[in-house]
């Protein structure tokens, strides 16, 4: 995570994390919280959570002092209809109602270097079907920076396309 | 009647750890027996979420010594029953594993390779191929796959229900820990949409009938009172091994016609082994790459004539000799020399071989 | 067999493989017995499945007209808790020695007692590891002369006797059968192992049956010695009766409280 940390530094984005170092160790059971991560909602300004590995991210959240009261947090579960387990407009209904709080969800759609726009429009409709049945907005559909002018400003069901730069690749673990 | 996991062929985009269990469930396994330990660990994870889904079981056990003992009694009872381990797990695996070489049990283990000996990491290696081809204390009759993507680790896993129950050998995917984390495109898909049938189950104990009366009972042993009798169960296997090899092997070349230097590597190596050679080629040299995707058998008689034509072998792998070994006894008497370039426990990139090659001066 | 008188066997014996290949004077051909008559008595014989350790017990893997199957030392309860989990409706039975059950097959005996495994477990326990030469085993008494304690067992060093029974009656949930018979009473031994198969068809738990038994080849005893030995010697350290039935209530003092999680 090094580098990608120190790029984002570069960047003005403060990240708040462990190292790789002083987690070395700790193995799989690594998802302990970094102590400024679980006051991050006392921080000033925008702060941005990504929680989430394997089955069960959603449940660190509740973890964060004042997640429970935070008037401006919000919680967004991000959704990748090529993952198998949220391909359905059902199973991404059944997904997001095992989450707890969520107050909207984000289409991220995508097979990594094989991504299309088709996919990403597809997956666009069954995230947004899924939303109306769950009421909730679907606050965005993230498309990589390459294909983003393919799509334009909002996808095929008039949500706002967010470009993304993708830096994960960097990082391993 | 629970619905089926996947139909016809899906895209989708998954660690390989993710893509094993839905292979099984693809296969149509009935159960898992398991233990935790990394790097395979999600295999658990998301079979005990999906598996109530499609009706199927799950048991943790206590160990690998049960967990593989376990499997060995769902295979008894004609189930598909399968387990997965790594590093220290895979140690223990071998006791049972051995006790279904010796009955010719359709036992699937995946063994998704870490750094060794002992506990050493948690992370990647090829070092477990002495351990999974030879584990127990016999001959080694075991039919193992080496997978290099996520789609062929669906495949195989697929293949290795089949070959199990079709041959009786214990069978196993050979993955490691790159391949279980990393997330690619992979196609999933029911083995009915590609044509492939599964071999069916039958049950070695728990046949039907009163046992003494309708039908004699099974009475199985691994166990014998004098050497002839050991000689004559084995040398059975034994031929019937040799005589499916034909049919189990599998392997991959690319530009080997007039390749002065064949790179062998097996698993996610070969990846970096194949860039390697389109980067060689790509600069005029005659490099070529000769892959096994069964490690057992093992395909000497395919790779010798390969092997006699070029100048220069090199073995590529994160071990220390561990598929040289194999390499070197399988063409044994050929002369073109055989060098390694061997890193236990690390990942090697197509550069790193690049580079060794032309400090060696192996073409 | 064309002999003049046919002794009495139990029906689920296979008369084949009689004479069993059991020394004079051991016990495994007693206990086998009682475990006939109680397969007999429940007419269990059609989906019965009789696993086998390694050791003198190894020698009953063709005594019966069942699907048998001798595995591992230690591991014949592991094998049987993944027939029956792959296949409910069989019966399973696990037949071992103390040393098989006890030492290295402890670990499999704990979990499956804890998890209350659907399987009938018999441990015959003749102190020794009597295949090998009569080595010291689990069971062995202090002060006991075995091949590995040629002076006596000194417990200062190498510890007292395992109960078996009461560690399985320790940790196993209601429901449970526990139970230590012997070939002196078999009458007793055949009711035990009879409401051991019975939990397990009526679905209510493990059941665990511990036969004292006798070894004369390697207690270099002769038969008044070797009945002394199982009837006084052995019954002073493994008390005879039922530990634990599965009628019974958990006690009382732990409270269980499903977990809360995140939610306050």
């Amino acid at each position: 995570m090094r580098p990608l940390k120190l790029k984002l530094e570069a960047m003005g984005i403060k990240v708040l994390g462990w190292e790789t170092r002083q987690v070395t160790g700790w193995g799989e059971a690594g998802t302990v919280l970094h102590p400024a991560v679980r006051w991050a909602l006392h921080q000033e300004g925008d702060v941005i959570i990504d929680a989430g590995y394997g089955t069960a991210g959603a449940g660190t959240l509740h973890l964060l002092e004042g997640a429970g009261t935070a008037s401006d947090l919000r919680v967004l579960a991000v959704i990748n209809t090529a993952r198998p387990a949220t391909a359905t407009v059902e199973d991404i209904i059944v997904h997001v109602r095992s989450l707890g709080r969520v107050d909207g969800l984000l289409n991220n759609t995508h097979l990594g270097e094989e991504t299309t726009v088709d996919l990403i429009q597809a997956g666009a409709r069954k995230v947004t079907a899924a939303a109306r049945e769950l009421n909730l907005p679907v606050v965005a559909t993230a498309v990589m920076f390459e294909l983003a002018s393919f799509i334009g400003e909002r996808d095929i069901c008039g949500n706002p396309v967010r470009a993304i730069k993708r830096y994960m690749p960097m990082a391993f673990w | 009647m629970a619905t089926r996991p996947v139909t016809g062929e899906q895209r989708a985009f998954m660690t390989g750890n993710e893509v094993v269990a839905w292979a099984a469930l693809a296969a149509g396994a009935d159960i898992m027996y398991g233990y935790p330990i990394t790097p395979q660990n999600e295999i658990m994870h998301y079979w005990t979420r999906m598996a109530p889904k499609y009706e199927r079981g799950f048991l943790q056990t206590e160990d690998e010594i049960s967990a593989g003992f376990a499997t060995v009694g769902g295979v008894l009872a004609g189930k598909r029953a399968f387990t997965a381990t790594a590093g220290p797990g895979n140690v223990l695996m071998q006791e049972a594993m051995a006790m279904a070489e010796m009955m010719r049990l359709p036992t699937v283990v995946v063994v998704t390779q870490r750094g060794g000996p002992s506990t050493a990491t948690v992370i990647y290696s090829q070092q477990e191929l002495n351990l999974t081809c030879f584990g127990g204390n016999g001959e080694g009759l075991r039919i193992v796959y080496s997978p290099s993507s996520h789609d062929e680790l669906f495949l195989y896993t697929i293949k290795a229900f089949n070959s199990a129950w079709k041959y009786r050998f214990p069978t196993f995917v050979l993955g490691d820990g790159y391949q279980s984390k990393m997330r690619e495109p992979v196609t999933i898909f029911d083995p009915e949409a590609r044509g492939i049938t599964m071999e069916p189950c039958h049950p070695m104990v728990g046949l039907p009938g009163l046992p003494g009366e309708e039908r004699d009972p099974a009475h199985l042993r691994n166990t014998y009172n004098l050497e002839d009798e050991l000689y004559e169960v084995l040398m059975t296997a034994i031929k019937e091994y040799e005589a499916i090899a034909p049919q189990v092997v599998e392997w991959d070349t690319y530009a080997v016609d007039d390749a002065e230097l064949l790179i062998i590597a097996h698993g996610v190596v070969s990846r970096a082994a194949r860039a390697a050679v389109v980067s060689l080629r790509e600069r005029g040299f005659k490099a070529g790459y000769f892959r096994p995707v069964t490690l057992k058998p093992f395909l000497a008689e395919t790779l010798r004539p390969l092997a006699a034509r070029a100048r220069n072998l090199l073995v590529v792998e994160s071990a220390y000799g561990q598929l040289k070994r194999q390499v070197q006894a399988g063409l044994y008497g050929l002369e073109t020399p055989v060098t390694g370039y061997l890193r236990p426990g690390m990942g090697i990139t197509p550069e790193e071989i690049v580079e060794f090659v032309h400090a060696k001066e192996l073409i | 067999m064309a002999i003049a008188a046919q002794p009495q066997m139990p029906r689920v014996w296979r008369a084949e493989t009689k004479p069993h290949k059991f020394c004079p004077g051991c016990g495994h051909g007693i206990v086998l017995k009682a475990l006939g008559e109680a397969i007999d008595a429940l007419d269990i014989q059609e989906r019965t499945i009789f696993g086998c350790d390694i050791g003198c017990s190894l020698l009953s893997w063709d005594f019966f007209n069942l699907d048998t199957v001798q595995t591992h030392h230690g591991r014949t309860t592991p094998v049987l808790v993944g027939i029956k989990r792959a296949r409910p409706e069989l019966v399973v039975v696990s037949y071992m020695g103390d040393g098989g059950a006890y030492a290295i097959g402890a670990q499999h005996l704990v979990s499956s007692a804890s998890r209350n495994d659907l399987v009938t477990i018999i441990v015959v326990n003749n102190t020794v590891y009597a295949m090998t030469g009569g080595q010291m085993a689990p069971t062995t008494l202090p002060g006991q002369k075995t091949e590995t304690t040629p002076y006596g067992r000194d417990a200062s060093l190498t510890g007292r006797p395992i109960l078996g029974p009461e560690l399985v009656a320790a940790i196993a949930p209601p429901g449970a059968y526990v139970a230590r018979g012997s070939i002196a009473n078999i009458v007793q031994l055949k009711n035990f192992i009879q409401k051991g198969l019975q939990n397990q068809l009526e679905g209510r738990g493990i059941a665990f049956i511990e036969a004292l038994s006798s070894c004369p080849t390697n207690w270099h005893t002769n038969a008044a010695a070797t009945w002394r030995f199982v009837e006084k010697e052995m019954t002073a350290y493994f008390p005879v009766g039922e530990l634990r039935t599965p009628e019974e209530k958990a006690a009382g003092r732990l409270q269980e409280v499903p977990p809360r999680g995140f939610q306050s």
